[in-house]
């Protein structure tokens, strides 16, 4: 009797595992068929539709490049939003953290400094990072010091982060380029700017910084004290604080780190693709970077491919529109979709299961019964 | 009073289930008209979620009630306010930017819908706040209004609905002891008018002083209603605790009990409301004995408890354990162990493996972490060790711990908390919940506690559990301790009368200890 009991909770436990590495992949499929009834209603076929999607996202040398390119900022914010979703804080201010994790890139990267070029890259990296984590010391501190909701705090400061970027770079700000036509900073020094990894080709340093950060937080996340204390709080806040941990000082450095993370996500942006700051340059992608960490349940490595897969989305979409005429924001519509349904296959699962526990006691509490008579 | 009047309302076999727990099972009881009920019972007996049926916040999975005598669907509590029925909640429902009158007529369907009708409104509120002696101006901001204008408030509120069924949930929690008289005068004001009224306490003087009839219940069960007039403290006690007191002491060998462990001194603590819940409270705990706690729930032990373990802000007083003054949470295991009330909310992340959770204090000493890496083989081994040698019964040791059974949860704690063999243990109410071979283990292990040489401080409700367990019982009422007694030769009817405060009882009657 025990020994059947045994097996079948394994079961269950392997049944769970697979569910939520499924979990991702299954609500993308039902977000791609809810898009091609969506395709259908405009009169184009869907086929040819995702056909051209796939050509233009994975079809040959430049596409590939092109989908990494795009993957780069969803993958260095979305493993910010990740981390944060870890210690039970929601990070919608990825926007705001690129913008200033750009400028700070973007101040440092102008600067002709007397080091090697590879120095000069690394310090411009660090600033934007940096740039990111100071952005986040005013959520971080009125979050954990002072109890006021993350969520609103960071996305208030997107829209702050934004016109202050317009400022820096119109004239007079201090990063504006003189008699330039379009409010934009100078280019970058070309010390300072990320490699380009296929000539001929836009795909820059940027998306190795944001495998191997991945890795890193995943690790970490796992094999650190530190990522112990995290998942702690992020799980229960009050058995933490019962394990000695210091709950506020953690969600202060999580979230510190956090906007670190979107700092760099911006600083891709501008030492390696667009190569100058310039207004609204981010164009909305520290938001698609919340879906993204979302859809790969808020797990580091899950990012990478949520990441790749939303890169390829915006890649293929071109082409997709050039081919089918479908706007390249049924991109976007693909993408909520796939999170609505995440969400959606959790919820349904929560359900699924505490009705079979029900069942289950029930069971137990006739059969007891049965015993009692 | 209301003798022989009309029955104002009947609730026949209520049953409600919630995961986990049956909250209400078959309960059924009747008020009159003109009279008050008293509703007594501990934490989770179950009178919260009885009330919350009568208001239409929860469904019940079965069961009927009858207001004036008619058969009443209550599916929300808008169907409740218009069968008269209102409910002061044990936590304010205020809106604290709006004004008292505000507040007053929130919810209340106007009569010509786009207009407020403020100033008849007024009119109306100052009639019956002079009439129930509730000084509030109508247009006060409810924050700016004390604790005990906030109560005022949440009465006159429903007064003013009409309510002739009234249920008070905790009123007195938050009110001084005068503001307790005036409470009582208004409750005497609405059963002289005719109403009815529901006050759910567990304090038993309170009940005792202002009821006409007290069901108790226990579990979810009724286990008897009687006449206020026939109740004595005792009794009351004893339908409250439960299970017939029987000090059918466990066997111990004699110990040592010459060093201190445990140093409390004068400590003043409040609780989660800010409302001082220990008061200049002093306890000592020598290694080898176990001092038990008794006391009805919501005395302050949950408090003694929290602050011992470093994790409440007290006011005043000291904490000494082995001579050290406490100041934070203690993360050395062998000097504290602590098995908290709540072990699902405190004790255990329920997400994490069996694995996890038997680290949760330990993962970042040497024995689990090498230079900031956590040794997971390490933390696998301990695990299983500890897994076999505290028979926590799991298909593995990474399985989340919120699929194990209550007794395997607490199997965990107790591992966890034990294993490095503290020289104090504080025990919070650990058998709550678990199944009778479960409780057996964990009165077993608190035992080989104490062989050990370690002091323990066993907090618990079930008076039986105390008594067949201490080796000496210190009884607390509102945050005091009341007396304390060798538990060998202690009287159930001492402790009985000491658990309400009657101290008295214990200058007279103290000497049979």
């Amino acid at each position: 009797m025990s020994g059947r009991g045994t097996k079948s909770f394994l079961l269950s436990g392997a049944r769970e595992l697979l569910f939520s590495g499924a979990r991702p992949l299954f609500a993308i499929a039902l977000a791609l068929l809810t898009s091609a009834g969506m395709i259908l209603a405009t009169d184009a076929n869907p086929i040819t539709a995702y056909a051209a999607l796939l050509q233009g996202a994975v079809g040959n040398f430049v596409s590939i490049a092109n989908t990494c390119v795009r993957a780069t900022p969803l993958l260095l914010g979305g493993i910010g939003v990740a981390l944060g979703l870890k210690a039970g804080l929601l990070n919608v201010g990825v926007e705001g953290q690129i913008y200033a994790g750009a400028a700070a890139a973007t101040a440092v990267g102008l600067i002709a400094l007397p080091v090697p070029p590879c120095v000069h890259l690394f310090l411009a990296v660090l600033a934007g990072f940096l740039g990111g984590l100071l952005w986040a010391v005013i959520p971080g501190y009125l979050r954990a010091y002072r109890g006021i909701s993350e969520i609103v705090v960071t996305l208030m400061l997107n829209y702050v982060g934004f016109y202050f970027i317009s400022w820096l770079v119109e004239y007079p700000g201090i990063l504006a380029e003189k008699g330039a036509v379009f409010p934009q900073s100078p280019p970058i020094l070309e010390s300072a700017q990320l490699p380009v990894l296929i000539r001929g080709t836009s795909l820059h340093a940027g998306i190795i910084l944001g495998v191997i950060l991945a890795l890193f937080f995943h690790l970490l996340l796992r094999y650190s004290p530190f990522g112990f204390r995290t998942r702690m709080v992020g799980e229960n806040p009050e058995a933490a604080r019962y394990a000695g941990v210091n709950v506020t000082r953690q969600i202060l450095m999580v979230i510190l780190l956090f906007g670190g993370m979107g700092g760099l996500a911006g600083t891709g942006e501008v030492l390696g693709l667009k190569l100058r700051l310039f207004d609204a340059f981010s164009g909305g992608v520290g938001y698609e970077a919340i879906a993204v960490a979302l859809l790969a349940n808020g797990k580091p490595l899950g990012v990478i491919l949520s990441a790749f897969f939303f890169g390829a989305l915006k890649a293929g979409a071109n082409k997709m529109q050039i081919v089918t005429g479908i706007e390249t924001s049924m991109a976007l519509v693909v993408l909520a979709l796939a999170v609505l349904f995440v969400i959606a296959i959790g919820f349904g699962e929560r359900r699924l299961i505490s009705r079979r526990r029900k069942r289950g006691k029930d069971q137990a509490a006739k059969e007891t019964q049965a015993y009692g008579n | 009073m209301g003798q022989g009047e009309e029955i104002a309302l009947r609730m026949v076999r209520m049953t409600k289930q919630f995961p986990g727990v049956l909250a209400n099972d078959n309960i059924t009881l009747e008020l009159r008209a003109g009279e008050v009920l008293g509703l007594l019972g501990e934490n989770g007996a179950g009178k919260t979620t009885l009330m919350n049926i009568l208001y239409g916040l929860h469904q019940p999975d079965a069961g009927e009630i009858y207001v004036n005598g008619k058969k009443a669907e209550i599916t929300s509590p808008r169907v409740a306010l218009d069968l008269g029925i209102g409910m002061v909640h044990q936590q304010f429902m205020l809106v604290g930017n709006l004004t008292a009158l505000e507040n007053v007529i929130l919810g209340i369907p106007p009569r010509h819908p786009p207009l407020l009708e403020l100033d008849s409104n007024r009119a109306r509120f100052k009639k019956l706040a002079k009439e129930y002696q509730i000084l509030i101006d109508p247009s006060t901001p409810v924050w700016q209004l004390s604790v005990g204008d906030k109560q005022w408030l949440e009465i006159l509120k429903q007064i003013f609905r009409d309510v002739n069924i009234l249920v008070l949930d905790e009123p007195t929690a938050v009110l001084a002891p005068s503001q307790v008289q005036q409470l009582f005068k208004k409750i005497r004001q609405l059963t002289e008018e005719g109403g009815a009224v529901i006050f759910i306490s567990h304090k038993l003087d309170e009940v005792l002083e202002v009821t006409d009839q007290i069901t108790v219940l226990r579990d979810g069960h009724v286990i008897g209603t009687i006449s206020t007039h026939e109740a004595t403290p005792p009794k009351l006690a004893q339908m409250m605790v439960g299970r017939p007191v029987s000090s059918k002491r466990k066997p111990r060998p004699a110990s040592e009990t010459t060093k201190e462990v445990l140093v409390v001194e004068g400590l003043c603590c409040d609780d989660d409301r800010g409302i001082p819940a220990l008061k200049n409270l002093s306890l000592t705990v020598h290694t080898g004995e176990i001092v038990g706690v008794a006391g009805v729930g919501g005395n302050g032990q949950k408090e003694l408890a929290e602050s011992i373990a470093g994790l409440r802000q007290t006011t005043k007083g000291t904490i000494r354990i082995n001579g050290e003054l406490l100041t934070g949470v203690i993360r050395d295991p062998s000097l504290l162990g602590y098995i908290p009330e709540e072990r699902n909310r405190t004790g255990l992340v329920d997400s994490f493996g069996v694995e996890e959770n038997l680290i949760l204090k330990t993962f970042d000493t040497p024995s689990f972490t090498h230079r900031g890496i956590l040794k997971w083989g390490a933390i696998r081994q301990a695990a299983d060790n500890l897994i076999e040698a505290y028979d926590i019964k799991t298909p593995h040791s990474t399985i989340p711990v919120r699929h194990l059974s209550g007794g395997n949860q607490q199997r965990v704690v107790i591992a966890r908390e034990l294993n490095a063999g503290p020289a104090l243990l504080v025990s919070s109410q650990p058998t709550r919940g678990l199944d009778l071979g479960a409780v057996e283990a964990v009165h077993n292990m608190l035992l080989q506690e104490r062989s050990r040489g370690a002091a323990v401080l066993f907090i618990s409700a079930e008076l039986a559990e105390v008594m067949a367990l201490s080796d000496r019982i210190v009884v607390m009422f509102k945050g005091e301790i009341m007396g304390e007694l060798d538990a060998e030769t202690a009287d159930v009817s001492l402790i009985g009368e000491l658990m309400l405060g009657h101290r008295e009882v214990f200058a007279v009657g103290g000497g049979t200890s």
